[in-house]
C-alpha cells in the first residue's frame, strides 16, 4: 500500500509565536498513501505541526516539500490538502448536502470535467451523492448540520473533505468529541476509508491507543520536538527514551547501569538483555512493560516483591507490586491477593535499554 | 389548605402585576382610542373616525418629517451595519488587550446620557461650521447605532466555530471569499438583529437628533414641537402610528433574539 | 492575517463622534464668550440662581428611583415567582416600554392627565370638582415613574431569575418561615439587580428633560430643561455647556457610587 515516494518533506522546521517557540527542527517525511500520526501530550505543538502542512501558518524557518517543491508560503486554498477539524467546523447556514458540495461550487467546470453550469451542477450532485454513500449519510442531504449528533457531523466533515479529492487528508484530533464506542467504531472506519481511496492520512491524536491502532507510522512529539518516529509496534516494543516509552503504554521505567553488552544492572540485581552499543558503565533508563513481567515463586524471582494492591481490568488483574526502592505496575492473568509475597522476572527480549535524557 | 393559599396568592399577584401593565398601557391605549375619536375636545367620545390619519397625510410638515426620519433610519443603519460588521470582525481578530480597549470604548455611548451626547456633537459641528441638519442627525445617528449592530453581531463571533473560517480558505476559498461565503452567513442573524435594533433606535429616538438637527426635523421632534403648544388629534394619530411600528420591531427583535438583548 | 483593521472605521466613529465631542464641552465649559479661560460656568452653577435647580433635579429623581423601586420590586419579584415564570409574554410586555420613544409616553401620559384628559373627564362624571394635574410636582413624578419603571423591573428581575429555587427550598427546609425566607435569602441575593436598577433609573431621571415641560408647561424646570434652554432659546453654550458637564459628573459619580457598594462588582473585579 504505502508506496516509497516521498509526498511531503519537512525538513529543519521551526515556529515561534512571540517569543515562544513551539516546534525545534521538526524533520519528517511522508510517504504517498501512509497514514502517518503525530502523537503526543496536549502542548505537545502537533497541531502547529498539523497547521503548517495545511498552510493556516507559516513556519519561522524551514521548508516544507510537497512532491519536491516548497509550499511553506503557499495559502491553504492553492494546497491538494484537506483538513478535519476539530470539532468539525461545518457550516451551520448551511445543509448536509451544500457543505459537502462548498469546496466543489467554488471550482470552475473544466476543472470539474464538465462543459457547462448545467453539467457542473450534476457532476457535483453525482460527487456528494458518492461521498454520502461512503460515509454511510445517504438520504441526509437536506438535513441542516445542527440537528446531527456529533458523529454524524464527523462523518460530514470527512466527507466534506474528501469530496475534493486531496492527495492528502489532515486530520485534527477528529474522534476526540466522540464516546468510546463510537470512536472505536470510527477509528475501522477511517482506516478501511484510507486504504480504499489510496490517501495520505495525517492524524493527529493525544490517544496512544488511537495512533498505536490505525497508524502505518507514528510520530511522538513533545515540548515540540518529534522524539520517535516509527511503526507502531516498533515504538512500543523499543521506544527511544523514556517518555516515549512512559506515553506509548504503560511502563516500568528503572534507573539503571550497562554494565556490558546484553548485560544491565538495576535495582542492585544483574539482568541479561539483548542490547548492545552502550558504554560501559553507562547510566541508562531501562524499560519493562507491565505485561512482560512473570509473576514465579519467590525463591526463583530475579527480584521479590509485595502486592500492594490488585485491581481487575477486564482481560487482567492490574497489581501493584512493592520491590523496595519502587514499585512495579504488572498486568497478569492470574490473580495474587494484596499482602502476598511474590518473586518477579523478566526475559532478556522484554527489556529495553534507553540512553538518558539529555 | 396549602393548595388553596397558594391560589388566592397567585391571584394577588396577578392583580398587582395587571395593575402594573395597565399602569404602562393605559396612556397609550387612550390615546389610540383617542386618534380615533371624532370631537376635537376629547372630553367626550362623539364618533368613531379615520379623519386624523387622513390629515396626518395631508401635512406636507408630516410627510416631510416621515421623509426625514426614514432617510435617517435607512442610511444610518446601513452604514452602521457595515461599520459594525467589520468593527465586530475586526476586534474578535485582536489581541486581548486591544480588545478590551475596544470594549470599553463602545460603552461610553450607551453609558452617556443621550443629552450630554447630543449637546456634545452639536458643539463639534457649531464649531467646524457643519450647519446641523439632516447630515449631521445622521452622523450622529451611525454614532448611537453602532454599539447595537456591534453587540448583536459580536456574541455570533464568539459562539462561532473558530475553524470556520479556515474550513473555508481549505475548501477552496480566497480569504475575501472565506469572509463573505463562510463568515457573514455564519454570522448574519446577529447582523440583521443588530440592524434591526439600530433601525428601530434611530426611527425611536428624539433627544439626540433634537440637538443635532435645525433645519430637519424628525417625527419625534414635530410630536414635541407640536406638544408644546397644546395637544392636537393628528398628533396622536402619528403617535400611535409610531407606537405600532416601534413595537412591532420590537416584537420581531425580541423574537429572534431572545430576552438577553431586551 | 490583518484583519483587526476592520474595525478602525469603527474605532475612528468613535473617537470623533463620541470622544471629541466631549472635549468641546470642556472646552466651552471652561471658556467665555470670548474664548478666554474661565471658571464662572462652571462656579455660578452652585450660586443661588442655578443650585435650587440643580437640587430640585436631584430631589425628584431620588423620588423617582424610589417609588421606581418600591412598584418595580414586586413586579420583578412576582414576574420571576413559579406562578408566572413560565409566561415570557408577560415579561415581555412589562419590558417592552423601555425601548419605546419616551416622549411618546409622556405624550400619552400627558392626555390622561390634562385639564379635558381621562382622568378629569371620569371626576365630571362623578359630579365631582377638576383637578389642574398638569403644573404639579406631581404630574412630573408621575411621568418620570411611568418612563423609567421597566428599567427598575429588569435588572431586579433578571437577578431574581438567576436565584436558584433550591436556594429557597433549602432556607424553607431549614426552618425558615416565608417571610425570613425573603428578608434574609432573596432580598440580600437579589442586591446586585437592585443597584444596577437604581442606576438605570437614576441617570435617565437626573437628565430628564422634555417630561417637565409637556407635564408642567414649564412650571416645573429641571437640569435638563435649563440645558436645552442654554442651547436652543438663549443660545449660551459655555453656560450650556457648564451644565451638561457637571451632569456628566453627576451621573458618573453616582454610578461609581453604586458599584462600589455592589457586592457583584466588589467581588468580581478581583
Amino acid at each position: 500500500m504505502v508506496q516509497d515516494t516521498r509526498l511531503i518533506e519537512i525538513k529543519d522546521v521551526c515556529k515561534s509565536f512571540g517569543d515562544t517557540e513551539v516546534l525545534h527542527h521538526i524533520n519528517l517525511y511522508i510517504r504517498k498513501c501512509e497514514f502517518v500520526t503525530l502523537l503526543g501530550p496536549s502542548g505537545c505543538g502537533k497541531t502547529t505541526l498539523l497547521r503548517l502542512l495545511g498552510g493556516f501558518e507559516t513556519p519561522t524557518s524551514g521548508q516544507i516539500l510537497f512532491d519536491g517543491a516548497d509550499v511553506a508560503q503557499v495559502p491553504p486554498y492553492k494546497r491538494r490538502i484537506n483538513t478535519v477539524f476539530q470539532k468539525y467546523a461545518l457550516f451551520s447556514h448551511l445543509n448536509v448536502y451544500d457543505n459537502i458540495a462548498f469546496g466543489l461550487n467554488l471550482k470552475n467546470p473544466e476543472a470539474l470535467g464538465a462543459k457547462s453550469r448545467s453539467e457542473k451542477k450534476e457532476e457535483i450532485r453525482r460527487r456528494v451523492e458518492r461521498m454520502l454513500k461512503l460515509v454511510k449519510m445517504e438520504g441526509f442531504e437536506k438535513r441542516s448540520v445542527d440537528s446531527l449528533s456529533g458523529g454524524q457531523q464527523q462523518r460530514i466533515a470527512i466527507a466534506r473533505a474528501l469530496v475534493n479529492e486531496p492527495e492528502v487528508l489532515l486530520l485534527d484530533e477528529p474522534l476526540g468529541a466522540l464516546d468510546l464506542k463510537l470512536r472505536k467504531e470510527m477509528q475501522v472506519e477511517l482506516k478501511s476509508m484510507q486504504q480504499q481511496l489510496g490517501i495520505t492520512f495525517v492524524y493527529v491524536t493525544h490517544d496512544q491507543e488511537e495512533a498505536l491502532t490505525m497508524s502505518d507510522n507514528v510520530a511522538v512529539m513533545n515540548h515540540g520536538r518529534i522524539l520517535q518516529i516509527g511503526e507502531p509496534k516498533k515504538i512500543y516494543d523499543e521506544p527511544k527514551s523514556a517518555f516515549v516509552a512512559d506515553f506509548i503504554g504503560e511502563s516500568n521505567i528503572i534507573p539503571g547501569v550497562m554494565l556490558e553488552d546484553d548485560l544491565v544492572e538495576m535495582l542492585g540485581v544483574k539482568f541479561p538483555c539483548v542490547d548492545e552499543g552502550f558504554g560501559e558503565n553507562e547510566p541508562v533508563d531501562v524499560v519493562v512493560r507491565p505485561e512482560d513481567v512473570m509473576i514465579v515463586g519467590t525463591d526463583v524471582g530475579m527480584l521479590t516483591g509485595t502486592v500492594e494492591s490488585v485491581i481487575f481490568k477486564g482481560v487482567h488483574y492490574e497489581m501493584m507490586i512493592d520491590i523496595g526502592p519502587m514499585r512495579w505496575k504488572v498486568h497478569s492473568t492470574t490473580m495474587q491477593p494484596a499482602g502476598s509475597r511474590v518473586g518477579l522476572t523478566v526475559v532478556p527480549y522484554n527489556i529495553h535499554i534507553m540512553r538518558k535524557e539529555a | 389548605m396549602i393548595r388553596k393559599s397558594r391560589g388566592a396568592a397567585r391571584v394577588l399577584k396577578g392583580s398587582y402585576l395587571a395593575l402594573v401593565l395597565a399602569f404602562l398601557y393605559l396612556p397609550i391605549l387612550v390615546m389610540f382610542a383617542l386618534s380615533f375619536n371624532e370631537s376635537v375636545s376629547r372630553a367626550s367620545w362623539t364618533g368613531f373616525t379615520l379623519d386624523w390619519y387622513v390629515q396626518l397625510f395631508h401635512d406636507q410638515n408630516i410627510i416631510n418629517a416621515l421623509k426625514v426620519t426614514l432617510e435617517v433610519a435607512v442610511i444610518a443603519t446601513a452604514a452602521s451595519v457595515v461599520i459594525g460588521t467589520l468593527g465586530a470582525i475586526g476586534m474578535y481578530c485582536m489581541k486581548q488587550g486591544w480588545f478590551n480597549l475596544m470594549a470599553v470604548l463602545s460603552n461610553i455611548p450607551m453609558t452617556m446620557p443621550d443629552m450630554v451626547t447630543g449637546v456634545s456633537l452639536m458643539l463639534m459641528f457649531v464649531f467646524v461650521k457643519v450647519p446641523l441638519g439632516k447630515a449631521t442627525m445622521i452622523m450622529a445617528h451611525i454614532a448611537f447605532d453602532i454599539p447595537y449592530v456591534l453587540l448583536s453581531v459580536l456574541p455570533r463571533l464568539q459562539m462561532m466555530n473558530p475553524n470556520i473560517y479556515e474550513a473555508a480558505l481549505d475548501l477552496g476559498c480566497k480569504p475575501r471569499q472565506a469572509l463573505t461565503k463562510a463568515i457573514v452567513p455564519e454570522i448574519a442573524p446577529g447582523i440583521v438583529t443588530g440592524g434591526l435594533l439600530a433601525f428601530t433606535m434611530s426611527l425611536d429616538d428624539f433627544v439626540i437628533s433634537y440637538f443635532t438637527s435645525n433645519t430637519d426635523q424628525n417625527l419625534a421632534m414635530i410630536v414635541y414641537s407640536a406638544a408644546r403648544l397644546g395637544v392636537k388629534p393628528t398628533m396622536y394619530a402619528l403617535s400611535a402610528l409610531m407606537f405600532v411600528c416601534i413595537l412591532a420591531l420590537l416584537l420581531i427583535v425580541n423574537r429572534r433574539s431572545g430576552l438577553e438583548i431586551l | 492575517m490583518k484583519r483587526q483593521w476592520y474595525a478602525a472605521p469603527y474605532a475612528l466613529w468613535m473617537l470623533l463622534f463620541t470622544l471629541v465631542p466631549l472635549l468641546f464641552v470642556a472646552y466651552y465649559a471652561f471658556t467665555d464668550g470670548s474664548g478666554g479661560f474661565s471658571t464662572d460656568n462652571i462656579l455660578r452653577i452652585f450660586q443661588p440662581g442655578y443650585l435650587p435647580v440643580l437640587l430640585d433635579s436631584l430631589r425628584l429623581s431620588l423620588y423617582c428611583t424610589l417609588i421606581c423601586l418600591l412598584i418595580g420590586y414586586p413586579t420583578a419579584y412576582f414576574l420571576a415567582s413559579r406562578d408566572f415564570s413560565e409566561n415570557k409574554m408577560l415579561v415581555v410586555l412589562i419590558l417592552l416600554p423601555m425601548w419605546m420613544n419616551f416622549l411618546l409616553r409622556t405624550y400619552a401620559m400627558m392626555t390622561i392627565l390634562e385639564n379635558n384628559g381621562l382622568i378629569n373627564m371620569l371626576l365630571e362624571k362623578l359630579g365631582l370638582d377638576k383637578v389642574q394635574f398638569i403644573g404639579t410636582e406631581g404630574a412630573v413624578l408621575l411621568g418620570m415613574v411611568y418612563n423609567f419603571l421597566p428599567f427598575m423591573v429588569l435588572p431586579v428581575y433578571t437577578a431574581l431569575k438567576k436565584l436558584d429555587a433550591r436556594v429557597i427550598e433549602a432556607a424553607e427546609d431549614l426552618g425558615a418561615n416565608p417571610l425570613r425566607v425573603i428578608t434574609r435569602v432573596i432580598v440580600p441575593q437579589s442586591i446586585p439587580g437592585v443597584i444596577s436598577g437604581v442606576t438605570m433609573v437614576f441617570m435617565p431621571a437626573v437628565t430628564t428633560f422634555a417630561i417637565t415641560r409637556l407635564l408642567s408647561n414649564g412650571m416645573i424646570y429641571l437640569m435638563g430643561d435649563m440645558i436645552e434652554e442654554f442651547f436652543i432659546t438663549v443660545n449660551n453654550r459655555n453656560a450650556g455647556s457648564a451644565l451638561s458637564l457637571v451632569m456628566l459628573a453627576l451621573v458618573l459619580i453616582s454610578t461609581l457610587l453604586l458599584r462600589l457598594v455592589n457586592p457583584d462588582t466588589r467581588e468580581g473585579r478581583a
